[in-house]
């Protein structure tokens, strides 16, 4: 038995709840109240949102190419896999030929080309081979965001994800799955749990309900138990060695850093929040999961409870089938190809699949104003994988695409190929000042896009 | 400290030089470690060398090793003999040595390192803060509180390093997790003393799409077919509503029954409420009460309806309930299927299955298992009748007070006489909550903090909300979620110490329960008496037969043998239409109850491999192609010499989860033998693998043997492949979903010929499993998995010699499972801890 939601969306994705929430039509009614946006049409809230294709796309190194666009520059054509994205062309930067070299093995002698895909794919760290407590990364380009575009929303950032973690034995040997499981890391040390359950995800963003005095009393409470095991951290600081205080050093940090989230929640909002009606739980359906969790990312950005966001739309080396596209085979084991022709054809039906889905929710995210323009005018989108042609596990060229308009600096409809070595964090890093979000390096980076601006590539 | 070691070395002087350890003739003329060395010269330095370490060609380098001084090599050694040992060094088709040569040597260089652990032990060091996880998160609350709930929507899953996820370097904190602890321990305190929500929550309980309903389930009612059974906490008394609906066909359609179908809910075994679907015969027209009724009469069946295999129990032809009419008003008649019902707070068990109807048994007897599919588009519906699709369970509504659930009787241990009282009683509560919160006695300062929560609470409002908040405040100290482990106060760097009693209950429970100590347990570390080996083992063994240790069976079990895979196997269904839902969760069952009783009835681990036993039911042993077994319930088989079925390897759960959705794999199956009943994980891919050449299109179909012969022709996949692919061919004759077959899907008759890594050949799965039993690795891979998981550390070098000193052990005792776990928890690694 699991716990599940219902079939179809967009409404039968949320309970109708036996007397529990009843009255309002879905979310359209509560946005006034919780947008701060609406009051002020000049503030443009600039948000950064990272989707990740596990397992590569459907392409060799011998010129089949699903992903890739056959032409390049303005109005370029567009490839199989992405041209469900066609109506959003004019946000479209295709950027080819960037490389991930910190996901290429090391001579550590580990292999693991699925892990350092995820790990580095945001951070440009060569991950340490280790499953022990000396876990080690870089920070990922999603968390140096956070804490400034996150700075006055009620979540710094939502990590979110399709397919569990909980399996035995799907990491690769002598990693971590740690580094596995995500894309966001707030510190070297330190990742950030994803989150693939709607319901949970939905209770992040809205709480319990309950009234605004209720939440208040709430949030005062939480803040009061967590200085008093303040208190307890302090008495087992003292208890321990010197050489076990920087794992106490962690506990204290985050402490603070919820504690930092609640008063700021305080401070900023006291509206009552409408009773909404809650995901029930994981579909069983990709596409019905995938809309779900769009649909929740739609739900935090119009009403601007977060502005930075990772989505895995898939874990590496999942072992996933799509038999509602005729795919039976499990997507890692169908990413290696191995050359057939008719085996890459069959694979880009997922990347098509997962192309319409992302279309789904750029549509949404077009239809609904902010301000002067709509949500997609004021977000920008990576769209990528950590790698390319999976049945390789080929680090270069890998597929990227960068989604925003011309109000956050992208000069779209473009196809650019970078023929030189150039790591994909250069590109993370022009994201980034694109953002309004200043860092001088990120991983491997060596500076940004060839030319400064992304519209002027 | 001094006399903490003395007692340590002379409990393992007794062992040495036992059994697999044979005595290392010395010859007195020459020194220690020449006839090591000039063994090594004769079969490991020709590629073992500096010089060929440093253009990559292997691994590590021996050549410069001094073989008289083992021990200031240890882990370079370690290594040496797990590969012998597990007969991969020296390669298959290298100059290999004698047995006799190659086990005295293995011998002498384990006799040594094992004297040098002897003489100055290390135990390693865990880490000094271990977070529960999510499962030990749930177990804790259960034993502390009488509460089972299932919090896995409530906190994230935890990372796995090692093959499992109780790894204390990994289970790090972020605040978003932490905020995930708020919460959770917020609803936990509410559900525990059975206060009001702010507004009533809805759990939504979805049945696999893929289960068949055709049948009577394991746990339904006598005489019901399909459904659900789900036991739910209810928090307090009041009403709840519990709604269901049914499944749809692909096209989002309520499908048409000839016979009415009647869902029935009960609660506890009482019905509570019938909801009917009506049938193709019923009278047309609306009966009164529905806004519209199943039937009409006015359209025609839709085409393409009223075929296939559930034609005979579905209405066929025109008039009679199809129709758009008739459609939409099926699709709307589970619309209120909703009943209310008051309910006594507490856990109670939930059914709702449909009544089972005589004809639906005539129709499926020919093939009884088939996963029947929706109808959907030009496929005919092939279910003979209803399906539940979902149970939504809904409240409290109109409490009318927090009952007297389980949870409350533990956490109230005293009832206030009046407001003077109340405050001794809150301290009484809350520092029993405490002590087995911490899992160690506590003190009038421990118990501070959260009488500060009490009386904010009880200013608020109740005593109750006085101890809730108290509650809320005591499941998120550190204490509580973390294991602390902390070094004796000024103990110089590097020192090896025995760990106190109370760390070592929790050691202990959090092994073989995944929880916290209970109060035997916790009043003998109390007592400094847990120390003492004949209490400690009998504790061992009482843990080990309380219904506790299921937890063990599912957390360790289902990490080391991946059976926790399995809800995420989903094969094909047009390769494989007869598995389900209710096989899948068969599988797991044998395996588990297997495993179970392996431990349980005192078994030697070598049963794991070869028992002439296992737990079917008829679901499962038709599956297996065994008969005389009738019913969902699951008994004790015995099973014939020789049988198929004999030990994990003929088990349908390790069979599937080692597969494709659509096809076998022996790479999977043969990596999983050698990672985890060998132990010897075979290396990744090397960087730069070209890709495999892609086959000439022949016409002719390959079985999974050819196919993966290419894979063996390229020296680099070759060197592991030749490894991996022999293992996993020797199971060739069990499908991807375990079956049983004589030809593969080339059509073809399967050759099952394969071999062990040092090149020993077999045929099948007996022959594999004789060659596992013997091998030296099997029971010192489990001893490891066993460490691994007990530490919540990986297994170093420093920690073989006493996985060998387990293992020798439990070699004079058959090596029962249970000997080896008791060997576990009296080994240094986990009796002793070294300061930073």
């Amino acid at each position: 038995m699991r716990i599940v939601t219902k079939r179809a969306l967009p409404r039968r994705t949320f309970l109708r709840g036996a007397g529990v929430a009843l009255g309002l039509p879905l979310l359209d009614a509560m946005v006034p109240a919780l947008s701060a946006l609406a009051d002020t049409p000049a503030a443009v809230a600039k948000r950064l949102s990272f989707i990740y294709m596990p397992n590569g796309v459907a392409k060799n190194s011998s010129g089949i190419d699903y992903w890739t666009p056959p032409t390049e520059g303005r109005n370029f054509q567009m490839s199989q896999i992405l041209a469900p994205l066609e109506p959003f062309r004019d946000r479209l930067l295709v950027v080819s030929g960037l490389d991930q070299n910190q996901a290429e093995a090391g001579n550590d002698g580990a292999s693991g080309d699925h892990t350092r895909g995820t790990s580095s794919w945001l951070t440009g760290v060569y991950p340490k081979r280790t499953e022990g407590a000396d876990v080690r990364n870089g920070i990922s380009a999603d968390q140096i965001a956070a804490p400034v575009l996150g700075k006055d929303t009620a979540l710094p950032s939502l990590e979110l994800a399709i397919d569990l973690n909980f399996l035995a034995g799907q990491c690769e040997n002598s990693y971590s799955c740690a580094y596995l499981n995500t894309l966001a890391w707030t510190s070297p040390t330190t990742p950030l749990p994803t989150e693939n359950n709607p319901r949970v995800v939905f209770e992040r963003l809205f709480g319990d309900g309950g009234t605004a005095e209720r939440r208040a009393a709430h949030a005062r409470r939480n803040r009061s138990m967590l200085d008093s095991v303040l208190d307890d951290f302090n008495r087992l600081q003292r208890q321990l060695g010197p050489g076990d205080r920087a794992v106490v050093d962690e506990w204290v940090d985050s402490v603070r850093e919820v504690e930092r989230r609640i008063s700021g929640v305080e401070k900023r909002n006291n509206d009552e929040l409408p009773t909404l009606e809650r995901p029930t739980g994981v579909p069983e359906r990709f596409d019905e999961h995938v809309k779900l969790m769009y649909e929740l990312q739609w739900l935090a950005f119009r009403a601007d409870l977060t502005r930075v966001v990772t989505f895995m739309l898939g874990r590496e080396l999942n072992f996933r089938t799509y038999p509602e596209i005729g795919v039976t085979e499990g997507h890692h084991g169908l990413s290696h190809h191995q050359d057939r022709p008719e085996q890459i054809a069959k694979y880009a039906k997922v990347g098509v699949y997962q192309a319409e889905l992302l279309a789904w929710f750029l549509e949404k995210l077009q239809s609904t104003p902010e301000g002067d323009g709509t949500l997609l005018d004021h977000s920008l989108f990576l769209y990528g994988a950590g790698l390319s042609n999976p049945n390789t596990h080929a680090h270069v060229d890998l597929p990227l695409l960068v989604i925003g308009g011309r109000d956050v600096g992208v000069d779209g409809n473009r196809h650019v190929v970078i023929r030189r070595q150039v790591p994909m964090t250069n590109l993370l890093l022009t994201l980034l000042d694109k953002a309004g979000v200043r860092a001088d390096t990120l991983g491997d980076s060596t500076g940004r896009m060839p030319v400064s601006g992304l519209a002027d590539v | 400290m001094r006399s903490i070691l003395a007692g340590f070395v002379t409990s393992a002087v007794v062992f040495l030089g036992l059994v697999t350890v044979r005595p290392v003739r010395v010859d007195a003329a020459r020194a220690p470690g020449e006839d090591a060395r000039a063994f090594m010269k004769a079969y490991c330095i020709s590629c073992h060398t500096e010089q060929m370490k440093s253009r990559g060609v292997v691994p590590v380098a021996l050549d410069m090793l001094d073989a008289s001084v083992v021990a200031d090599n240890a882990e370079t050694w370690e290594l040496v003999v797990r590969k012998m040992r597990a007969g991969l060094m020296p390669p298959a088709g290298m100059k290999r040595p004698d047995k006799a040569a190659h086990d005295q040597f293995l011998s002498w260089i384990e006799g040594e390192l094992d004297r040098a652990a002897r003489e100055r032990p290390n135990p390693g060091r865990t880490e000094a803060f271990h977070r529960l996880n999510r499962t030990e998160y749930r177990n804790a609350v259960r034993d502390m509180l009488d509460l089972d709930i299932d919090v896995t929507g409530w906190l994230p899953p935890d990372d796995a390093s090692y093959g499992f996820d109780n790894i204390a370097g990994v289970l790090k904190i972020s605040p978003t997790l932490l905020e995930r602890y708020l919460s959770a321990a917020q609803k936990v305190s509410r559900t525990a003393l059975g206060i009001a929500p702010p507004s009533p929550t809805v759990d939504y309980f979805r049945v696999a799409d893929d289960r068949a309903q055709e049948q009577e389930l394991p746990g339904q009612l006598f005489g019901t077919r399909g459904g659900a059974s789900i036991r739910y906490n209810f928090p307090m008394d009041a009403t709840y509503s519990v709604r269901v609906q049914l499944s749809r066909d692909l096209n989002e359609q309520v499908p048409i029954y000839v016979e009415p179908q009647d869902l029935e809910v009960s609660i506890d075994g009482e019905r509570v409420k019938v909801f009917t679907l009506p049938g193709a015969a019923a009278p047309a027209g609306p009966p009164a009460s529905e806004p519209a009724a199943a039937s009409d009469s006015d359209a025609p069946q839709p085409a393409g309806r009223g075929q296939g295999r559930g034609a005979g129990a579905r209405a066929g032809g025109a008039g009679r309930g199809g129709g758009r009419q008739g459609q939409e008003a099926r699709n709307r008649a589970d619309r209120d299927w909703e009943v209310r019902v008051p309910v006594k707070a507490g856990p109670h068990v939930v059914q709702v299955a449909f009544a089972k109807e005589s004809n639906a048994v005539a129709e499926t007897a020919r093939l009884p298992f088939l996963r029947p599919y929706p109808a959907g588009v030009n496929i005919a519906e092939a279910r003979t009748g209803a399906y539940l699709r979902s149970v939504e369970i809904a409240g409290p509504f109109d409490p009318t007070g927090p009952g007297n659930s389980p949870s409350r009787q533990r956490i109230l241990i005293c009832t206030p006489a009046n407001r003077s009282s109340e405050d001794a009683c809150a301290n009484r509560i809350l520092t029993a909550l405490a002590r087995r919160a911490y899992r160690r006695p506590v003190t009038a300062a421990d118990v501070r903090p959260l009488l500060a929560f009490y009386r904010e609470g009880r200013a608020e409002g109740s005593f109750d909300q006085g101890i809730d908040r108290a509650l809320n405040r005591l499941l998120i100290s550190p204490e509580f979620l973390l294991r602390v482990e902390a070094d004796p106060p000024r103990t110089p760097s590097g020192t090896v110490y025995r760990i106190s009693d109370v760390t070592l209950a929790s050691r202990l429970s959090f092994f073989l329960w995944n929880s916290i100590p209970d109060d035997e347990l916790l009043t003998l570390a109390e007592q400094k008496r847990l120390n003492d080996p004949a209490v400690l083992d009998r504790q061992v063994r009482r843990m080990i037969a309380d219904p506790r240790f299921d937890s063990f069976v599912e957390s360790f079990a289902g990490q080391w043998l991946f059976l926790r895979n399995l809800p995420a196997s989903v094969p094909v269904q047009q390769n494989f239409p007869d598995f389900d839902d209710t096989l899948r969760q068969a599988f797991r069952t044998e395996t588990e109850l297997f495993f179970k009783s392996v431990i349980r009835e005192d078994r030697s681990a070598l049963d794991l491999l070869r028992a002439d036993y296992t737990f079917l039911n008829e679901r499962l042993a038709t599956h297996y192609g065994i008969g005389d077994v009738k019913g969902t319930r699951f008994r004790r088989v015995p099973l014939p010499p020789g049988s198929r079925r004999s030990g994990l390897l003929g088990q349908g759960s390790i069979l599937t989860v080692t597969s494709y959705p659509d096809r076998t794999s022996p790479v999977v199956r043969g990596k999983w033998i050698m990672e985890n009943l060998l132990g010897t994980p075979p290396p990744s891919p090397p960087p730069g693998v070209p890709p495999l050449k892609p086959p000439s299109f022949a016409t002719k179909v390959l079985s999974v043997r050819e196919r993966m012969i290419d894979h063996r022709r390229n020296p680099p996949c070759a060197s592991c492949h030749a490894m991996m692919d022999p293992l996993g061919l020797a199971l060739e004759n069990f499908d991807a979903v375990g079956k049983w077959r004589a030809l593969d899907e080339s059509g073809g008759p399967i050759d099952a010929s394969g071999a062990m890594p040092d090149g020993t050949k077999f045929d099948g799965p007996d022959g594999l499993r004789q060659a596992l039993l013997g091998s030296d690795r099997f029971v010192m891979t489990l001893t490891e998995k066993l460490m691994t998981y007990a530490l919540g550390r990986g297994v170093a070098y420093y920690d073989e010699p006493a996985v060998r000193d387990i293992v020798r052990n439990a070699s004079r005792d058959d090596y029962r499972v249970v000997t080896l776990i008791r060997g576990v928890v009296q080994s240094v690694p986990f009796q002793m801890r070294r300061t930073k």
